[in-house]
């Protein structure tokens, strides 16, 4: 077993997982948070993606103990119980999940590329969720969420709508 | 996920220790390709050690050496290196051109280029601009070309106790005008059905092309230089017949396989466009920096 220490959406956490233990496994069968969800398990879908030190990552290529001292932020850190977080929002407001499987990986991409692009075209939120496979609603209505949680974000009334 | 021994490696020196003690052991870094094949359990190592932290194989440094890459430099950061926009824009679209944002945040040049296949979208480019590979074993540092270092389809010529530590671009082609192209199914997520890069010196006054490198991916066991199309272009002008003459010689070059994605014959296809445009590309890129230059003056 190893012990990993780090912080996960904003708390110090710890945990003991035997080497083979992926983050993504020990995300949901060892501190219960089931956000992130286990599609391809070899990094095609994007339905594992969390947020390790600021960048997406598909959290089943990584094994638990290589988050040891980093920052993760995985879908259940982004919303309170009393608020929606801005894409969040935007995605409801959107319809842009249908089954929703793909959503906390959806999400969190683009999360990740607002954080460090706050202003992104259509070509580069394309380019962020090109990891991101969603076999339902498909990509125009998430686009589209994307830029209204932007405007959302910078303070600017919507400028798109679904 | 079969279980497995786990050691963490410090520094690169570190890694090649924990490779002699523990071989045949499987090395960790952005983990993209090693995590699958150990969920498939492909390999009979019982022994992962973990490289993604080692301190001395992240950097990208311009030296007296040349570019220098750290094996583990990941693919965004290539993409996000000043250095690497400017003086290599086509190193800039060949990383960007692999996996997705997810899997370009966590792999790293060095497994990319160590996984071998045929594919290897990191490899053309290097190529086509001579890079070395350095390699560290027991006995201390070796260096060879990256052409050399790929054997056949997943074999390197790394051998079980040794570790690639560096990707260098040697000085003599800093700057060099190139340009990688990539066709695949798609744009995310896909692998390349052929891969091409060009490199090329354009001599300002006689608007010839020297020095030019021509490498192709996904149509040999190996990533090849299009050898019969660089000697022709080699002290020609740059003409848009040229480019096309040289196009239809690499496709002689080339072997290709037919499989699930596409046949022997759209390969070659697609080798005579790739050549074609890159070459132009690259033709482009070295006329404006020789315009840039002008204008500075």
């Amino acid at each position: 077993m190893i012990n990993i220490s780090f912080t996960l959406n904003g708390e110090k956490r710890s945990a003991s997982v035997p080497p083979e233990t992926t983050l993504l496994k020990m995300l949901r069968e060892s501190l219960n948070l089931t956000g992130a969800k286990l599609g391809c398990d070899v990094g095609d879908c994007g339905a594992c993606t969390v947020i390790v030190d600021g960048k997406a990552v598909n959290s089943c290529l990584m094994l638990a103990c290589q988050v040891e001292g980093r920052d993760v932020l995985t879908i259940e850190g982004l919303a309170t119980p009393d608020h929606l977080h801005p894409i969040q929002e935007a995605f409801e407001n959107s319809a842009a999940l249908q089954c929703g499987f793909c959503g906390p990986g959806v999400i969190l991409s683009a999360k990740a590329l607002l954080d460090a692009n706050p202003n992104p075209d259509v070509a580069e939120i394309r380019d962020a969720l090109a990891g991101n496979l969603c076999r339902c609603t498909g990509y125009t209505k998430m686009i589209s969420a994307v830029q209204t949680a932007a405007c959302t974000l910078n303070g600017k009334p919507a400028e798109h709508s679904a | 996920m079969q279980a497995f021994k786990y050691f963490i490696a410090t520094d690169a020196r570190h890694a090649v220790a924990l490779l002699a003690q523990h071989a045949p052991a499987r090395l960790l870094a952005g983990g993209t390709d090693l995590l699958p094949e150990l969920k498939a359990s492909l390999h009979t190592s019982k022994t992962v050690i973990d490289i993604s932290r080692v301190s001395d194989m992240h950097k990208i440094e311009l030296s007296e050496r040349g570019l220098s890459i750290g094996a583990l430099v990941t693919h965004s950061e290539i993409m996000a290196a000043p250095v690497i926009c400017d003086m290599f824009p086509a190193l800039v679209s060949a990383a960007h051109s692999i996996g997705a944002v997810q899997t370009r945040n966590l792999g790293t040049l060095g497994g990319n280029l160590v996984t071998a296949v045929p594919s290897v979208d990191s490899g053309p480019t290097l190529i086509a601009l001579d890079a070395l590979v350095t390699i560290a074993g027991a006995t201390g540092l070796r260096q060879m070309p990256l052409a050399d270092f790929f054997i056949a389809p997943r074999k390197t010529a790394l051998k079980p106790d040794e570790l690639l530590v560096e990707v260098l671009i040697p000085k003599e082609n800093l700057n060099k005008p190139a340009h990688f192209l990539k066709f695949g199914l798609r744009k995310g997520q896909a692998l390349a059905l052929v891969n091409a890069a060009a490199s090329l010196w354009l001599d300002p006054k006689k608007n010839t092309c020297t020095a030019v490198r021509i490498a192709l991916g996904a149509v040999a066991p190996t990533v090849i230089r299009a050898v019969s199309a660089e000697k022709f272009l080699e002290g020609r002008s740059a003409t848009p017949k040229n480019f096309s003459e040289a196009a239809r010689l690499a496709v002689e070059d080339t072997h290709p396989i037919s499989d699930m994605r596409a046949s022997a014959g759209y390969r070659k296809d697609l080798v005579a466009v790739l050549v074609k445009r890159a070459l132009e590309a690259a033709c482009a890129q070295a006329k404006a920096a020789q315009d840039n230059t002008g204008k500075r003056k």
